[in-house]
């Protein structure tokens, strides 16, 4: 932990009033919870939740080129998508393992703006910073702009009563305004559900909200906090960065090979991962659905199931998330596993010395609804 | 929040004297509150003897999992079944429905020496 005080979003004050546990995230102080993860998270599959998710990152890289500048840094392939387009793309360190993952918000070829995580965006700057050629700015704007995730299946109705666009594809952009302000209305999330992140400057956060907040009412629209955050993206099979991925995780290892360009000539961590990925990797990301109540939690060992000790077993792999589904009401996780183990296994996993019992499974654990 | 007629503990249970001479105990409201919803209860079986203090059990929320301690020493007379299936009764009632652990105490004067409510809420105001 460190002694800086923890930054907040615009929304702070709100968070607070709506009665929030907050915590530190990323250096941030972030509403958890207002009125339980459960609800919030069953408010999003089957209504509409609003995040604030200001604390990420927002970083401009303009200037001729620029599009073509971060497509030889980042993994993905950013030429599979057209102006007006987003995707999922990592920056990777020359081992290949994952420095952060973003998205791309692809403006035109000299325009591109990019949401990194809380904790990782200042190294993602610096090394975009390090790297950009003459000509093509790295701008960091985190403070600039807020972020409010709209998220579920009445998220459409929502924006459509505040007179905003909600018509565009999965992972594309609008433009749009608010307040006199301009807004950048993107289909995307980190849910599973049909929902949009919409990224405004940071004076017109409040009034955003608050019209989010009214607008929503008549279609069930609640704040959600990070804590069901965590549950919904679980569910999915999304990563998180700093427990799925790390620089010490490669896409390889974690399934992500469809987030990698492997047919560009140049990206960050190239040779490593095209090594990794024609050798094999040692250890694939697995979904763990439970067989009995146990709840996986991050870094809890994984097992070969050992017969009369049940946790005598040979160690296959660890827990990196788990929690509680709240859809599935059972307990769910992610776990790095030795590649000898494979779906559909049953292994065990070592719950504070109790042996629970998991199915190996390839995520989502949920359908996600996102087109 | 926290009930004049109850005893409490710094591991934030709860501890009621019944008429029939066993004591009866939870988790109190701070300590639903802190953990947030509430998704499993494992708690030991009736018939086993605890040991003042002894770890016997866990509450698990979303978000965390806490240990159940027994707040006095005793021979489990019942355990609250009904929370297998409805665990976030514990998160509703606390003092009530959500109780856990039904004991017959080997030492009837422990429970003078656990906190009072008005020790407890000091307590969890310093928290």
């Amino acid at each position: 932990m460190s002694a800086a005080p923890l930054k907040t979003t615009p929304l702070h004050a709100r968070h607070l009033a709506a009665g929030a546990k907050t915590a530190d995230f990323g250096g941030w102080d972030m509403p958890i919870e207002y009125e339980g993860v459960v609800a919030e998270h069953t408010a999003v599959r089957s209504a509409v939740g609003l995040f604030d998710v200001s604390h990420m990152g927002k970083v401009r890289i303009h200037g001729p080129g620029a599009a073509a500048f971060l497509n030889s840094v980042l993994a993905n392939d950013l030429d599979r998508v057209d102006a007006g387009q987003a995707q999922y793309s990592m920056l990777c360190n020359q081992e290949g393992g994952v420095i952060d993952d973003l998205i791309v918000y692809r403006w035109g070829d000299d325009e591109v703006f990019m949401i990194p995580n809380a904790a990782n965006a200042p190294t993602v700057v610096a090394e975009l910073q390090g790297r950009a050629p003459a000509g093509v700015s790295v701008d960091d704007h985190h403070r600039d702009h807020g972020i409010i995730a709209v998220q579920g299946p009445r998220s459409a109705d929502l924006l459509d009563a505040m007179g905003l666009p909600t018509d565009h594809d999965y992972m594309a952009m609008a433009s749009a305004q608010f307040g006199g302000q301009p807004l950048i209305v993107c289909r995307t999330g980190y849910t599973g559900e049909h929902g949009y992140e919409l990224v405004a400057p940071a004076d017109v956060l409040v009034d955003l909200w608050d019209a989010l907040l009214e607008a929503g009412q008549p279609f069930g629209a609640v704040p959600a906090g990070l804590g069901a955050r965590d549950t919904l993206r679980t569910e999915m099979g999304y990563p998180l960065h700093g427990q799925d991925i790390s620089p010490t995780i490669t896409p390889v290892e974690a399934m992500l090979g469809w987030a990698v360009g492997w047919a560009k000539p140049e990206f960050v961590g190239r040779d490593a991962l095209v090594a990794q990925r024609e050798a094999g990797p040692q250890r694939r990301l697995r979904g763990l659905l439970a067989l009995d109540r146990g709840i996986p939690r991050p870094h809890m060992q994984v097992r070969r199931d050992g017969g009369d000790d049940p946790l005598g077993g040979e160690v296959v792999g660890e827990v990196t998330s788990g929690t509680f589904s709240p859809t599935l009401k059972q307990g769910i996780g992610l776990a790095l596993l030795d590649v000898s183990v494979a779906v559909d296994d049953e292994v065990v996993v070592d719950v504070r010395g109790r042996a629970s019992r998991f199915r190996v499974v390839k995520p989502p654990f949920v359908e996600p609804s996102t087109r | 929040m926290y009930p004049e007629e109850l005893r409490y503990t710094a591991e934030h249970e709860w501890v009621r004297a019944t008429d029939s001479g066993t004591i009866v105990f939870g988790i109190t409201d701070f300590a639903q509150d802190s953990l947030g919803d509430i998704v499993y209860v494992s708690l030991p079986a009736a018939g086993s003897t605890l040991a003042a203090g002894a770890a016997c059990g866990e509450v698990e929320s979303t978000k965390s999992v806490s240990d159940v301690y027994a707040p006095v020493g005793g021979e489990v007379v019942a355990v609250n079944g009904a929370l297998d299936a409805a665990p976030e009764t514990i998160n509703t009632d606390p003092y009530g429905d959500g109780w856990l652990v039904e004991l017959r105490t080997t030492d009837p004067e422990a429970m003078q020496g656990l906190l009072t409510a008005a020790d407890y809420r000091a307590l969890v105001e310093k928290a």
